[in-house]
């Protein structure tokens, strides 16, 4: 029984702990979603009522269920493509040793660190000039919006990646090379296999910070249909009716998580698994 | 093979362009005469969630009566930067609805062009909405509904309206002791305060924010905040704070101010039209009266808020905007289905007429409302709202009066040059 | 623009690569699938060039062509590796992050905000149209807006009815003239007209600008639109005289001079219109920022804190993150996969929404931690329990993410390595210590720098939390928790309209004491990152 403890019982203890920190909170949105008055301080951690009333309200009385599609479409295409994007870009600043390397690394970080809230006024000069020429790409699209996130996927996620693929050891691709593989194809044979797990982190994580952007897509997104489930949800709860759509927003809130949990359970085996260490450094 | 492979990619290109021309086409014909998009005009709207979605219907109704296509927009945030930023860059919409306190600064962007309304029109809009709409002698929007703070109070714990706020602190305090209640009164103030709501007190206690000048217009250079008569008013404010008998508190904010009394933890509730909806779910007896003033002090006036319609300076489609604010909205079908929509009390009379029979309490919030001043819509207005909400939390904190509204007075005046 | 599209995917595409030795013919498929995609940044190129055509805008045809022809020329060639592998992203990167950068940094020599947004004529349009109104003791007319000729593109012709008369006339840019043969219905409103043809609110909203701008001149001002049902008299208050560069008031006289370092125009008594324009300013920006004491004061410890907040947040999430994913990191505990599952909820849930909640469970009297634990802490209304509790929100919503990283960098790092470690003798701290810490901060180490880069700057963990505060009684433009960017926000937006420069310019200087920082500590990990080179 020691030996258990030693060896298993505290990570169950740590595993514990962490979920009933992680839960606490979520536990007071789930009452709130589930409580008829859903009022905020008429919100307890237990759960005074059950009631689905606030569900069927979103689900009537909004546009959630566009929303709900719009997010998981713009959300799941744009992370996609920018761990894919990111991952070239990863691969050049790992592998290769060209001139205005570092200052490219930094540069992408530093970029990230611009005040959003001043960018809107270009974002509104750049996309209501495209909406002139080009209006399937402009304001209130999917393609515009997408085009827009992707504008940002060399940043966080080209840094996660970098690092990742430092850990897997030259020696790999130098005797790729001597057997005659080229560039591509130890880049798409031999290095992304080996970083699938971070592959599937960094999507997971392009996910969940597309789906809770805000800033801009309150900006492009002014059809009701377009909207986003973060903007919508936003709209729930804007100024003075807090205290009235509360329920709603909470229920809204934990509609939100569920594409998330389905990617997150989708890559679980990635994340999880990964590749047989042995394999890994060769 | 280099070479190959760039004739490959020429040989490719060409289905390729055909197809990108014939799809082409039809984008060159739209960008040419953005208009010719639709075969009729179109007319864009801008509005909050909650009022695009009541506005709606009717948008369609002019849509289909006209043979134009109306588009509704929700804004969720910052309705007014997005609306002046994207106005500016081309972007925004022909009809804009807002607060009436947005037109200094919309006038100054040249965002809203005045509409101009007949004698008949005019005479049909209640006075002091438009009043409130009007800035440097021009009426800048057509007003739909009014709003203004009043008391709130839970019939079954006080029967009786308090006559001042004197009464009215007694009253809570009486229910406090007999445990019926946790909390004097609710009115939202928070860790960084709520002007708005603190307003009808610091009025009759004797503050002001601007003055005025003779023709009745706000003076940005007589700012009240700071001056002596606020020190007076923040003295007597202080001693409803957390360190006097506590019916100020940080702890209330726009969060929980209405579930404190619906909740029937507060007797006494200040706040708007907007919380009787909830008033009603939760089946609390209910009575709206005047916000009660200081004994001996002035009247305890709130503001008034107009939810305004206006034309956009940049719109694509002025003409039909213009059409559809001034002799669309003017009728009263309109302004009852967004009374329907959210219970505030109509701006044009004919449209309060129909409805006041149904609802007892559209007369008790004109009554609270009728020594209500129109929110100041001069830009310098901005300046005011955050430090004069900082000091007034701290002061109800317990902070001294006179130093923290002077310096809060001395941020205003520094903000506004 | 449209060629980024098409870029993505291109960079999938084998090369020919001359300079790798040993020289290898890539496959037929990798070649087809290059072409492929060559073709289509082609296609996606014309597609969009035929609007920019149709409208001559020249510039931004040239780019395309440019980017386009640099994008065939640098996938055609063996040479430029690296460029091959980045090019589809910076391009993304360039049109939608650095263009906005710069650009929002280019109006910090301007005085761009509130009241100064646009250029000078379209001052002196909002000028003269804000002081348009009807003329005093002037009738109001039902109008119906008619052409003589087709309803697209003929002449307009107001045709408008006196309501006392019941007089139809039609009027144009010439004037006014009667006209008898008119069909009035109830409303006063001409239903039709010999030689016009009426045009339908349809018809007429596609005009909309040929009519707002139509003025009849009548003695004592204009004719114009209210919509398309009403017409009035009117009178601009205002005109701009060219000659003398001044706004002139048509009834009093007075005159507003523009003044082009101010970009407004100005009244001798000192009067200012409202509606300005946008000028350049130099570097008054820059010193406001250096010189106001208001700003500079409070700027040092507003720093500290920021640098505090970022590296307890980034610190705090990385140890409790790192922790429980080595607690889970071992195949003997089961459920592993549950556990996963629920940690990862806090970083599934929409973060403004959570920022919102956790705000109201700090609350003094209603708050559920003080509920919970019977205490009575007025958690954002004293400095240190206000930092402490973003702090304590920021760590738990943001270690699922380092939990999350941390697992998947445990999975890199082969279980032989520290079995091995073990079985020479080193106890599982110094295992860890030796050979798991060293292999995982090579991978993590730029994740936290950029991980304190986000929280640098992290705008809404306290503009949805704490907004600040507390403020000192006596200052209440910096509050114990403000982050310099929050700082910016309230000081750039917060006073009598949005100054959109003057936030630049504090930007700027954010940016560079940033930049410092970061370049400094990224030095440091060089060495790190040649550990396996």
């Amino acid at each position: 029984m020691k030996r258990w403890m030693k060896q298993v019982g505290w990570r169950h203890a740590v595993g514990l702990l962490a979920v009933a920190f992680s839960l606490g909170p979520i536990l007071f949105v789930l009452s709130a979603a589930f409580n008829p008055l859903g009022t905020l301080s008429s919100s307890q951690l237990m759960p005074t009522g059950l009631s689905f009333g606030n569900f069927q309200k979103l689900l009537t009385d909004t546009d959630f269920p566009k929303w709900f599609l719009n997010s998981v479409v713009i959300a799941g295409v744009a992370s996609a493509v920018s761990v894919f994007l990111s991952a070239l870009a990863a691969y050049a600043f790992s592998r290769r040793r060209f001139r205005g390397r570092r200052v490219g690394l930094l540069s992408l970080l530093l970029i990230q660190m611009f005040p959003q809230f001043l960018a809107v006024v270009a974002i509104f000069l750049i996309f209501g000039t495209i909406t002139d020429y080009w209006p399937s790409i402009g304001f209130n699209t999917w393609w515009g919006i997408i085009l827009l996130y992707l504008g940002g996927a060399l940043g966080v996620s080209t840094w996660l990646m970098k690092g990742f693929f430092d850990t897997v050891p030259r020696e790999l691709d130098e005797s790729a090379t001597v057997d005659g593989a080229s560039h591509v194809e130890i880049f798409f044979r031999i290095l992304l296999p080996l970083v699938a797990p971070v592959l599937a982190v960094t999507g997971l994580l392009a996910f969940i910070s597309t789906i809770n952007e805000f800033v801009l897509a309150n900006i492009f997104l002014t059809d009701s249909g377009s909207k986003t489930l973060s903007v919508g949800l936003w709209g729930l709860v804007a100024a003075e009716q807090r205290n009235t759509n509360f329920g709603i927003f909470c229920a809204g809130t934990l509609l939100t998580a569920i594409p998330t949990v389905l990617v997150f359970q989708m890559l679980q085996r990635y994340i999880v698994e990964g590749l047989t260490a042995g394999a890994v450094k060769g | 093979m280099r070479l190959r492979a760039m004739g490959v990619v020429a040989a490719m290109t060409i289905p390729l362009l055909a197809a990108g021309c014939g799809g082409s086409k039809n984008d060159t014909a739209t960008t040419d005469n953005p208009s010719a998009k639709a075969a009729t005009g179109e007319l864009v709207i801008w509005a909050d969630d909650k009022r695009a979605a009541a506005l709606k219907p009717f948008a369609d109704k002019f849509g289909t009566e006209n043979g134009v296509t109306v588009k509704i927009q929700a804004i969720s945030k910052d309705q007014q930067t997005t609306f002046v930023t994207a106005s500016q860059q081309g972007s925004g919409p022909d009809v804009m609805v807002g607060a009436h306190d947005w037109i200094g600064n919309l006038v100054q962007n040249g965002a809203i062009d005045p509409v101009q309304l007949s004698a008949d029109q005019k005479a049909g809009i209640a006075e002091n909405a438009l009043k409130a709409v009007t800035f440097n002698g021009q009426t800048y929007g057509v007003p739909y509904a009014t709003e203004n703070i009043a008391l709130i109070r839970n019939t079954e714990l006080a029967p009786e309206a308090p006559a001042t706020i004197e009464d009215l602190v007694s009253a809570g305090q009486k229910l406090k002791t007999e445990k019926k209640a946790s909390e004097i009164l609710s009115l939202q103030v928070g860790q960084t305060g709520d002007a708005y709501h603190l307003y009808p007190l610091y009025a009759s206690a004797g503050g002001y924010l601007f003055g005025t000048s003779a023709n009745g217009d706000y003076n940005a250079k007589d700012l009240g905040v700071g001056n002596p008569a606020s020190v007076a008013a923040f003295k007597k404010i202080a001693t409803l704070g957390e360190k006097g008998s506590g019916a100020l508190k940080r702890s209330i904010t726009s969060d929980n101010s209405i579930s404190t009394f619906t909740g029937k933890k507060s007797a006494f509730l200040i706040s708007g039209p907007w919380a009787i909806t909830d008033i009603k779910k939760a089946g609390i007896k209910y009575d709206i009266t005047p916000v009660p003033a200081f004994a001996g002090g002035k009247p305890a006036t709130p503001f008034l808020g107009v939810q305004t319609f206006y034309v956009a300076s940049k719109g694509k489609n002025k003409a039909l905007a213009q059409e559809f604010v001034t002799n669309y909205v003017t009728t009263p079908d309109l302004a009852v289905a967004l009374y329907n929509a959210e219970p505030r009390p109509p701006a044009l009379t004919a449209a309060f007429d129909q409805v006041k029979g149904s609802d007892p309490d559209l007369a008790k919030w004109q009554d609270a409302g009728k020594n209500a001043i129109p929110l100041p819509a001069i830009p310098e207005m901005a300046a005011i709202w955050d430090p004069f909400g900082k000091a007034e939390a701290a002061i109800i904190g317990g902070a001294d009066p006179a130093k923290t509204i002077e310096a809060a007075g001395k941020t205003i005046s520094g903000s506004i040059k | 623009m449209t060629t980024q599209l098409g870029g993505p995917v291109t960079r999938a595409l084998p090369a020919p690569d001359n300079d790798e030795p040993p020289e290898r013919n890539t496959g037929l498929t990798g070649r087809i699938v290059k072409i492929v995609l060559l073709g289509l940044v082609v296609a996606i190129a014309i597609w969009a060039a035929f609007p920019l055509v149709a409208n001559e805008a020249w510039i931004g045809l040239g780019i395309l062509v440019a980017t386009t022809a640099v994008l065939l020329w640098l996938y055609l060639t063996p040479r430029h590796i690296p460029a091959k592998y980045l090019a589809p992203g910076t391009v993304l990167l360039i049109a939608f992050q650095i263009f906005p950068v710069l650009y929002t940094a280019s109006t910090a020599f301007t005085n761009y905000g509130d009241g100064h947004r646009g250029n000078k004529d379209e001052a002196v349009v909002a000028i003269e149209s804000a002081s348009v109104t009807q003329v005093p003791g002037s009738l109001q007319y039902a109008l119906s807006v008619a052409t003589t000729g087709n309803p697209a593109t003929g002449p307009l012709v107001f045709l408008i009815t006196d309501p006392v008369s019941k007089q139809v006339s039609a009027g144009d840019a010439d004037g006014l003239k009667k006209i008898d043969d008119a069909t009035v219905s109830s409303s006063g409103k001409v239903t039709a007209a010999d030689g016009y043809t009426i045009l339908n609110a349809g018809q007429a909203s596609l005009r909309s600008k040929e009519i707002t701008d139509l003025a009849v001149p009548v003695d004592g001002g204009a004719i114009r639109s209210s919509g398309l049902s009403r017409a009035y008299e009117g009178k601009a208050g205002r005109a701009y005289d060219k000659a003398c560069d001044c706004v002139r008031d048509t009834t009093t006289g007075k005159t507003w001079t523009a003044d082009e370092s101010l970009g407004a125009f100005v009244a001798a008594d000192g009067e200012r219109l409202a509606q300005g324009w946008k000028v350049g300013v130099g570097f008054s920006n820059f010193t406001r920022v250096v010189t106001d004491r208001s700003i500079s004061g409070p700027f040092l410890s507003t720093l500290v804190w920021n640098f505090a907040f970022a590296l307890g947040s980034t610190g705090g999430t990385f140890i409790l993150g790192m922790l429980v994913a080595l607690a889970l990191h071992s195949k003997k505990v089961r459920g592993r996969n549950v556990y996963r599952l629920l940690l990862v909820l806090p970083y599934a849930m929409p973060a403004f929404a959570m920022l919102l909640v956790w705000r109201d469970m700090f609350n003094t009297d209603f708050g559920l931690i003080n509920n919970l634990f019977g205490l009575h802490v007025n958690w954002m209304g004293e400095t240190g329990t206000a930092r402490l509790a973003v702090l304590l929100v920021q760590l738990w919503l943001g270690y699922p993410y380092m939990f999350l990283v941390t697992t998947g960098a445990l999975q890199a790092i082969p279980a032989e390595l520290s079995e091995a470690s073990r079985i020479d003798g080193a106890g599982a701290w110094q295992s860890f210590r030796r050979i798991v810490l060293p292999l995982l901060m090579v991978a993590l180490t730029p994740l936290l720098i950029s991980s304190f880069a986000f929280n640098f700057n992290n705008f809404n963990a306290i503009y949805l939390t704490t907004e600040g505060g507390p403020f000192p009684a006596d200052n209440p433009m910096n509050g114990a928790t403000d982050l310099l960017i929050t700082y910016t926000y309230r000081l750039a937006f917060g006073g009598s309209g949005a100054q959109y420069g003057y936030a630049a310019a504090i930007s700027i200087f954010i940016f560079m004491i940033v930049g410092v920082v970061s370049a400094i500590a990224f030095r440091r990990t060089r060495a790190q990152e040649e550990v396996y080179a």
